[in-house]
């Protein structure tokens, strides 16, 4: 199976480098949206106003946040759903791999040539805010940790609102309300430590905050262990959950799947 | 050995019916009605190995409903389907790696990069070792003609060239059953007789089992000495194509040629309660003959002096076919 994931994120390269002009550009647009909240926020602060973050936090938050979203982004449900309703998953099901395998290739072989475009994007925007991230190996290493996992719940929840399209015509009006709130509640717009305390304890539980929000909190320090301990044990938990989620729908869902078109 | 065993199959596709308009569409929120179309309905067959079966019929009759059943894409609404003593619907991967479906309107190819790129996935998926797998695709690209395509990209291939790709594509892991859906549709004819060329051989030296779909009767013609006729779903018809012809047109066609034209009144005389098919050439004379007096009519047109060209050949099989079709269903019901 690593071999089969490895030609298949191989193939996307070929692929995303195919249209690789478009991706310069979508990493143009990935970069613009926190950079413009970053200097929202610093105006905000220039102004006296208390924030839980100083001018340096926000910074890196913001930063990080363009690297982040970009490696937790998933953008294959409304392409699941689409494959599902034309029959295009047909040629998938004929072969001895789970359809799974495809998408997965296909999530990290683009984002691989996103990472060549936009890390000296945000290279030179460190630069110019004289950028100070944290040197706290143990915070990296734990960052890194958590990251795949986000990714990894951000690609399950979407493969899963996707697969809804063995029953249901269109999804697309789910998968928007799920980019719009979910972003909300993930810190893509204000980070969830900006959010009135009373709403902390659901914030912490939702599973947005574990596909972007978690590993920019374990990598600025502003976790205890036992939040620390706590946010892993969530994360882990809403891949199994995800994960069978996704084995049933896909169990039951193949019984309704009508094969449409040749 | 039956190899495809086939036991009352039938599947059931439910939808809803919509009204047409914005009215129509309203009222859909409130109250809709579920119909069914029975695709296919009661089918029962075997195939044995290496056999090549051609399954006939007009569109919407249930024939790729019938192939995607036995590939496992769709599960079953009632009876029981077993192919080398798998059940289709499961996809066991064991099931998955001994057979192939090429569809004619559907790539399975990506169409942005180089075939080759999806063919060496396909090695990973089928876990091919390298030997094997260079050995076979360099094979298959010398007998289909498509060694120099393996690494162009997809999109810029004709749809010729691409089919001959989607044909290697699907037998690089060598199945015991392939199952072909329309696979010369849209080729000229120069391509067409290739794939059909192919997939005899194919059949002769692997005694791959070839099930297939296809408008062109020539590719019937060619490949399977065995049909189905199939029409709303149930079979119609299952044996050899030639007894499906005499079955349908126990006559044959006679056509001779003239020096001089030819007078109703002397042909009626001369061949009493033949069928005389219309001709804008008054020398030419098309008869259906039963097969029986085809000896006897033939000699009887010669004995009328000046014939120049005479001919005794099989009514086409698309002319039956046709007639197969537009026959109201009890009618085909006795054949």
């Amino acid at each position: 199976m690593p071999r089969l994931i490895w030609r298949c994120v191989a193939m996307n390269v070929m692929l995303t480098i195919e249209y690789r002009g478009e991706f310069v550009i979508r990493m143009i647009n990935t970069l613009a949206g926190p950079l413009i909240s970053l200097l929202v926020w610093l105006t905000v602060s220039e102004q006296g106003v208390h924030l839980p973050y100083d001018r340096d936090q926000f910074i890196t938050y913001y930063l990080l946040l363009s690297l982040v979203s970009m490696l937790t982004a998933t953008w294959l449900g409304g392409y699941l759903a689409a494959t599902i309703r034309q029959g295009d998953l047909s040629p998938w099901l004929l072969r001895p791999a789970p359809y799974i395998v495809n998408q997965i290739g296909n999530n990290i072989g683009e984002k691989l040539i996103k990472l060549v475009f936009l890390c000296p994007m945000v290279g030179l925007v460190a630069v110019f805010f004289r950028a100070s991230l944290p040197t706290d190996p143990r915070a990296w290493l734990l960052f890194a940790l958590s990251l795949p996992l986000a990714a990894s719940v951000a690609f399950l929840l979407d493969f899963v609102i996707g697969s809804l399209a063995f029953w249901v015509q269109d999804v697309w009006g789910l998968i928007r309300v799920k980019e719009l709130v979910g972003g909300f509640l993930a810190g893509q717009w204000v980070p969830l430590a900006l959010f009135p305390a009373r709403f902390r304890g659901l914030l912490q539980i939702q599973p947005f905050r574990y596909t972007l929000s978690f590993p920019l909190e374990v990598l600025t320090g502003h976790l205890t262990p036992a939040a620390l301990t706590y946010g892993f044990a969530w994360q882990v938990g809403y891949c199994v959950l995800l994960w069978a989620c996704y084995r049933i729908i896909w169990r039951y869902g193949l019984r309704a799947y009508a094969a449409t078109g040749a | 050995m039956a190899i495809i065993l086939v036991e009352q199959l039938a599947k059931t596709y439910r939808f809803y019916r919509k009204e047409p308009g914005l009215r129509g569409s309203l009222r859909g929120l409130i109250h809709r009605k579920m119909l069914e179309t029975k695709a296919v309905n009661d089918l029962s067959f075997t195939v044995e190995q290496g056999e090549i079966v051609g399954f006939l019929g007009p569109n919407g009759a249930g024939k790729t409903t019938t192939l995607k059943l036995l590939c496992g894409l769709l599960y079953p609404s009632s009876g029981r389907a077993t192919v080398l003593g798998y059940t289709p619907h499961r996809r066991e991967h064991a099931y998955l790696r001994q057979i192939a479906l090429v569809m004619g309107q559907k790539n399975m190819l990506w169409w942005d990069i180089p075939a080759m790129e999806t063919l060496l996935m396909h090695k990973e998926i089928y876990r091919l070792s390298a030997v094997d797998f260079k050995r076979t695709v360099d094979e298959l690209a010398d007998i289909l003609e498509v060694a120099q395509l393996l690494r162009v990209q997809v999109r810029k291939l004709s749809l010729g060239e691409r089919m001959k790709l989607e044909l290697l594509f699907a037998l690089v892991h060598r199945p015991q059953i392939l199952f072909l859906d329309e696979p010369t549709i849209g080729l000229d004819v120069v391509a067409q007789q290739r794939v059909r060329d192919f997939l005899r051989t194919l059949n002769r030296e692997h005694g791959t089992t070839i099930l297939l779909t296809s408008h062109y009767m020539d590719d019937i013609e060619a490949l399977c000495p065995r049909v189905m006729v199939i029409d709303h779903g149930q079979l119609q018809f299952d044996g050899k194509l030639s007894m499906l012809v005499e079955g349908i047109a126990p006559y044959k066609l006679l056509t001779a040629i003239f020096a001089d034209p030819v007078e109703a009144a002397v042909v009626a005389t001369t061949v009493p309660g033949l069928k005389v098919l219309p001709t804008d050439d008054p020398r030419r004379l098309g008869l259906h003959v039963p097969r029986t007096e085809v000896a006897e009519v033939a000699g009887r047109l010669l004995r009328l002096g000046n014939v120049v060209d005479l001919s005794i050949t099989e009514v086409p099989v698309e002319d039956i076919i046709r007639q197969v079709f537009s026959a109201p269903t009890a009618s085909k019901e006795q054949m």
